[in-house]
């Protein structure tokens, strides 16, 4: 038996001592680099200070919390039911897969600024274009990562189900879709933090709500506190999202434990 | 549990051969080769035969996964490859592995094909737990398949079969993988089972000893699903088995058909078999 066998397990307290560590001496870092930098030369408004971070957090308006998330939330969903019902229909016919899959890798491989061009360019509707935008970028991960779980469904358990002789929406429905749940929650947590990031840049660009638009509106009036404070709530956003998506994943996933 | 209704009807095949071509090579391998059988209704027959002797594509032929490349393959007046609909919940299936979805219970997996032919959920959870009681898994209906001893989860999947009652269940090769103890338990459960159902069973196996100890018939098939074999186990006192197994090998080996164990020549299968002594 190897050493690292007999090792006895770390307890998981939740938040690790070492990002605490990390989390501590940059925030020392960050301060002390605010107190010294008229000695330094270094412009006030370029570090703030703490205190100056959290009158800024202070004036955070949840409606442009409440905004953003919808929109990601919204647009999640829409990519998803797109995602999996052409994954269906690629997992069904191979003539649609044939013709599709090069698009989507195309799709997959053009930049997500090309995309908000696209959409203000094509589209007048300021939702729209957002809403475009994250589906164009999220739905494509969904379809290509069920698609290839499909796929990797065991033999064995297809022809044990097609023995039974079910219909084809209750193959997918009580075969293919919970066979995938692991994949969609992975595919999931990568939507989440890519659809984040996404729908700022979205929000920069003709926004007037969201927390996109009110890192611009901070950017304008070279406000590094407020941009500091909205980034955090950003960071903050995505960990919840995450958090409840593990949460969920664990219970609907037991079975694997 | 219900009494069956009607009947299961009998299994008709007539020329019926299965080519498939290797991707590869681009080559023809003929599976099954203009085979003729005849099964009766509630028959147990075990086929037994060497591997790649085409039991299994004679398998998934009978559920209905494969069409015939030439010949017939009816079940009463239907074939399940063309009418595939129609043999819902009158067919079922055990395999050699349990096959159990990882993420439904044992309830759960017991009652799929109870689902899929759309009896309402009360009466599905009500045959599925009869048959898991039955089967000895009152107690872990709620187990997960990974909570569940390997003879526990095949236990579940013989339930999932007998759930819907079907005309005719098929087990391809469902006892090999287990220990003796289990198999020849699991293997007298499923007989008696299937005889109480009054279904038709058809056993795949390449255990000699398992098609003996498990069919009222013995078809033997050869390579390319050539008839060796077809034996009424019933004609053979217990006291001749040796002679029976030793005649089975030989002609396994030989992949000649011997005329002493075709059932048309059943008259003269078992010369010292209780037939025989009745006439003496």
């Amino acid at each position: 038996m190897s050493i690292e066998e007999h090792r006895e397990p770390v307890p998981d307290f939740g938040f690790p001592r070492q990002a605490f560590v990390s989390l501590l001496v940059f925030a020392v870092f960050w301060e002390t680099l605010s107190q010294l930098s008229s000695y330094l030369g270094i412009p006030p408004f370029a570090v703030p200070s703490f205190v100056r971070i959290a009158k800024s957090l202070a004036d955070i308006t949840p409606i442009d919390i409440v905004v953003t998330l919808a929109r990601v939330i919204g647009a999640l969903i829409a990519s998803f039911v797109l995602g999996a019902s052409l994954a269906m229909a690629m997992y069904r016919s191979d003539s649609l897969d044939k013709y599709l899959h090069p698009m989507i890798r195309i799709l997959m491989a053009v930049p997500v600024v090309s995309w908000i061009l696209f959409a203000v360019l094509w589209f007048p509707g300021v939702e729209f274009r957002i809403c475009f935008v994250l589906v164009v970028v999220c739905g494509p991960v969904f379809l290509v990562d069920m698609l290839d779980a499909m796929r990797s469904v065991p033999k064995e358990l297809r022809t044990m189900m097609q023995s039974f002789r079910p219909t084809t929406p209750q193959y997918f429905i009580k075969l293919m879709l919970p066979a995938i749940v692991p994949t969609i929650f992975t595919s999931l947590k990568v939507n989440i933090s890519l659809a984040i990031r996404v729908v700022t840049i979205a929000e920069l660009v003709g926004a007037v709500t969201g927390i996109g638009h009110q890192l611009s509106a901070a950017e304008e009036l070279f406000s590094v506190s407020d941009v500091f404070a909205w980034t955090l709530v950003l960071v903050v956003l995505l960990f919840m999202l995450e958090a409840v998506v593990a949460r969920v994943e664990a219970r609907m996933l037991r079975w694997r434990t | 549990m219900n009494a069956p209704t009607g009947g299961p009807p009998p299994i008709e095949v007539r020329g019926l051969r299965k080519v498939f071509r290797q991707t590869t090579s681009g080559q023809s391998v003929v599976a099954i080769d203009r085979l003729d059988l005849t099964i009766a209704p509630r028959e147990v027959v075990a086929i037994v035969g060497q591997t790649g002797c085409g039991k299994s594509t004679f398998f998934d032929l009978m559920i209905g996964l494969e069409a015939p490349s030439e010949g017939t393959l009816r079940i009463g007046d239907k074939s399940p490859y063309e009418h595939f609909d129609h043999f819902r919940g009158r067919i079922a299936t055990v395999f050699q592995q349990d096959r159990l979805l990882p993420w439904r219970s044992a309830l759960d997996n017991a009652k799929l094909p109870l689902e899929l032919i759309g009896l309402p959920e009360a009466e599905q959870r009500e045959r599925a737990m009869a048959w898991l009681k039955r089967l000895g898994l009152g107690s872990f209906t709620n187990a997960f398949p990974h909570e569940l001893s390997g003879g526990m989860r095949q236990r579940v999947a013989i339930a999932r079969a007998f759930s819907v009652q079907p005309d005719i269940l098929l087990a391809d090769e469902a006892f090999g993988h287990l220990d003796e103890v289990t198999a020849a338990e699991l293997r007298e459960t499923f007989l008696a089972l299937a005889r109480e159902c009054g279904s038709t069973a058809i056993l795949i196996t390449h255990q000699l000893e398992e098609a003996i100890g498990v069919g009222d018939r013995i078809v033997v098939f050869g390579k390319s699903a050539k008839l060796l074999a077809d034996i009424h186990v019933a004609h053979w006192p217990k006291s001749k088995y040796k002679v029976l197994r030793e005649a089975i090998q030989s002609t396994l080996q030989s992949n000649t058909p011997d005329s002493r164990l075709l059932l048309a020549k059943k008259s003269r299968a078992a010369p010292n078999g209780r037939r025989a002594a009745k006439a003496r």
